[in-house]
């Protein structure tokens, strides 16, 4: 019994759920401001995403009358419900330690497929021809960053599994574990272009310039969430955040997830630190240095370099062997 | 694969104005393009004719906002035609400066639109930062942002005292450096070209086909300036030169703008140093006798005619203008089938779409 009360705690108040919320919800804020003075501008104050929320959370959600109502509906909350729990897989060295479980990256890895699908169906639910343009974008963008990621995944659960004597692993706490003990992979040069790849892979997963094609404001005016407002709209935002800490989670899990000290305050704020450290790398300097591409050009990028990449990683791994 | 449409505008976030594009698209790819105009129609050549002459100058002046100098100059240009006066030589160059300052402001928006429907936001403010220079040096010279309310019949409505002329010398040179490096942007940045080269081609042949002026001509390798071909105001004596560029593509046409940029930057400093004395308008109200006159002009968008007649009282009896938007939006016709969904608001834009003068 205890057990399932810790995981409903686990859920819905920390790591996932509330605290998760707020700290996405921080971590844009951060950027945008970030951003902001990046540009030359003064930027919105930190808390504006929150702000944002509890507006649209007041606001009437309309549904277009060509809608299908129900598919409408359950896009968003399929897209944040599947997010909340993929923040309770994400491991936290010294402060959480995920679930016990021998196969959750797998699991995470459908999960983080799960965004896309939601907007997807969001999109065509919405009978609109940017949500079907948006729709058709959304796919050829998933399948281009989905298949790096595999493969980092996988190199990362061979180099771990053959390490500790079996095939490969794919349950996050022992990846952590392993590197708990044997020094994290950041530090390992055959994972440097696995971490390269993954680093390429945020971008495209967030949906962040450039490569917001699906969600392009000044060419298919945002896309599949374009029909949204109201509640649809705020959970649509809170699960860009939340994937934000799945996907930011997970890398620091896979590459540095070792902690400052025994201190459970200590290693939070350290993980927010490394949070903060890799969204400023990986999102807010991308999207303020680069123009958007186009979906081809997007599509030969992921095909061409991150996969190449990963694959040397994996190369390597099974060499040294 | 079937075909479906789908709207742009009248109102989206990439045009700056009310327009209405249909694209049929087939898969990603543009196949064919319906255009709608008619959105911001607000019966202006039927109020010109009831107002009087120079009541008109004023309302010219706000047909349009970001070529709004060269619609008054040119309507005053066809009244001194229809009665004789010779404009001071001294108004002809302040007249150059107010339109090349519109032109430097007019074309680094268009730039900045550019940067920012290809989600280069960053380049959008680094450019419309470098706009404010010449928005300060309007409001200091000219007392506003937009509208400059420079011309009147047979001259100018400003002058420029020796403090004035050195205010604008200084910030002339402030534009130099940063137009230097936003134009190696536009022209290397890799994000920027892989969007804009190849899109929106429109052949010379094509081009001369549909008649399209200004940068859009000069884009796609005609050698066609007003101010060169027939020069008005002080143009005869200054050397302009004009920028042509071969690509023919949504580059080819923000780099001739960009250059466009660079030339007028010369030009204002070619005028400050030639500018002579003497009035800067006649000394006295005009009497128009009836007839009738053409005056044309180079605005930011390209050429600008204007059709006056008068019977000789003091309301004009038909104003008509034909502006470069009129001519060149035609062109998307070929410049759109073929391209991706994802280049229709680039493409409308490197034509710099001036709808409310279009429809006035």
């Amino acid at each position: 019994m205890t057990n399932f009360v810790q995981l409903i705690l686990n859920l819905l108040i920390f790591p996932g759920g509330l605290f998760a919320v707020a700290l996405g919800l921080f971590l844009m804020g951060i950027d945008r401001k970030i951003a902001a003075r990046l540009q030359r501008r003064v930027g919105p104050p930190v808390y504006q995403p929150f702000i944002d929320l509890v507006k649209l959370t007041r606001k009437e959600m309309v549904v277009p009358g060509t809608a299908h109502l129900q598919a409408f509906w359950l896009a968003p909350l399929l897209g944040f419900a599947g997010m909340m729990a993929a923040v309770t897989l994400i491991p936290i060295a010294g402060v959480y330690q995920g679930f016990k479980y021998s196969g959750d990256l797998l699991v995470l890895l459908y999960l983080l497929a799960l965004p896309a699908i939601a907007l997807m169906i969001g999109g065509s639910a919405s009978s609109s021809p940017f949500g079907a343009v948006g729709f058709s974008r959304e796919m050829v963008m998933m399948m281009s960053y989905e298949l790096p990621l595999l493969v980092v995944l996988v190199t990362i659960a061979l180099k771990v599994g053959l390490a500790t004597g079996g095939i490969a692993t794919f349950s996050l706490s022992e990846i952590v574990q392993f590197q708990l003990e044997n020094g994290a992979l950041l530090f390992d040069y055959t994972m440097l272009p696995a971490l390269l790849a993954f680093l390429v892979f945020i971008p495209g997963n967030m949906g962040v310039v450039p490569f917001d094609i699906p969600e392009a404001e000044t060419e298919i005016v945002e896309g599949p969430i374009l029909e949204y407002s109201g509640t649809g709209l705020a959970l649509f935002k809170l699960m860009t955040s939340l994937k934000m800490i799945v996907v930011l989670g997970l890398a620091i899990a896979l590459f540095f997830p070792t902690p400052l000290g025994k201190n459970f305050l200590v290693n939070l704020l350290w993980f927010f630190l490394k949070c903060l450290v890799l969204m400023v790398i990986a999102i807010t300097i991308v999207r303020t240095s680069t123009g958007r591409v186009r979906m081809d050009q997007a599509f030969k990028f992921y095909l061409r370099y991150p996969t190449v990449l990963a694959l040397i990683s994996l190369v390597l791994t099974l060499l040294q062997r | 694969m079937s075909t479906y449409t789908i709207p742009v505008g009248p109102l989206h976030v990439a045009l700056e104005e009310p327009m209405y594009f249909r694209v049929q698209v087939e898969g990603e790819t543009v196949v064919g393009l319906d255009i709608t105009a008619g959105y911001v129609h607000r019966g202006m050549e039927s109020l010109v004719m009831q107002r009087n002459i120079y009541q008109n100058i004023t309302l010219t002046e706000r047909l349009c906002s970001l070529c709004s100098n060269n619609h008054p100059c040119t309507y005053c240009m066809a009244l001194e035609k229809i009665a004789g006066i010779e404009v001071p030589e001294r108004a002809q160059y302040l007249r150059v400066i107010a339109d090349e300052i519109k032109r430097i402001a007019s074309n680094l928006f268009n730039a900045g639109i550019l940067a920012h429907i290809i989600g280069f936001d960053s380049l959008f403010m680094h450019v419309m930062e470098i706009r404010e220079i010449v928005q300060d040096t309007k409001e200091t010279i000219y007392g506003n942002r937009m509208d400059l309310a420079v011309n009147c019949i047979g001259g100018v409505r400003y002058d420029l005292s020796d403090e004035k002329i050195k205010y604008i010398r200084k910030q002339i040179d402030r534009l130099k450096k940063p137009l230097e490096e936003i134009i190696d942007i536009y022209m290397n940045n890799k994000f920027v070209r892989a969007r804009t080269e190849g899109v929106g081609v429109l052949p010379k042949e094509e081009a001369v086909r549909y008649g399209v002026v200004g940068p859009v001509a000069r884009g796609s390798g005609i050698d066609y300036d007003v101010r060169v071909k027939s020069p008005y105001a002080a143009y005869d004596k200054i050397k302009v030169n004009v920028h042509v560029e071969n690509g023919s593509d949504v580059r080819a046409r923000a780099i001739v703008r960009l250059r466009e940029i660079q030339e007028a930057v010369n030009i204002i400093e070619l005028c400050l140093k030639e500018l002579p004395d003497g009035p800067t308008c006649i000394d006295h109200l005009p009497e128009i006798p009836a007839g009738e006159a053409i005056a044309k002009s180079e605005a930011p968008r390209g050429e600008l005619i204007y059709y006056l007649r008068t019977n000789g009282s003091d309301k004009p009896e038909r104003l008509k203008w034909r502006v470069p938007t009129y001519m060149n939006w035609e062109a998307l016709n070929v410049m759109m089938p073929g391209n991706k969904v994802a280049d229709i608001p680039l493409i409308i834009t490197s034509i710099d779409p001036c709808i409310s003068c279009t429809e006035r």
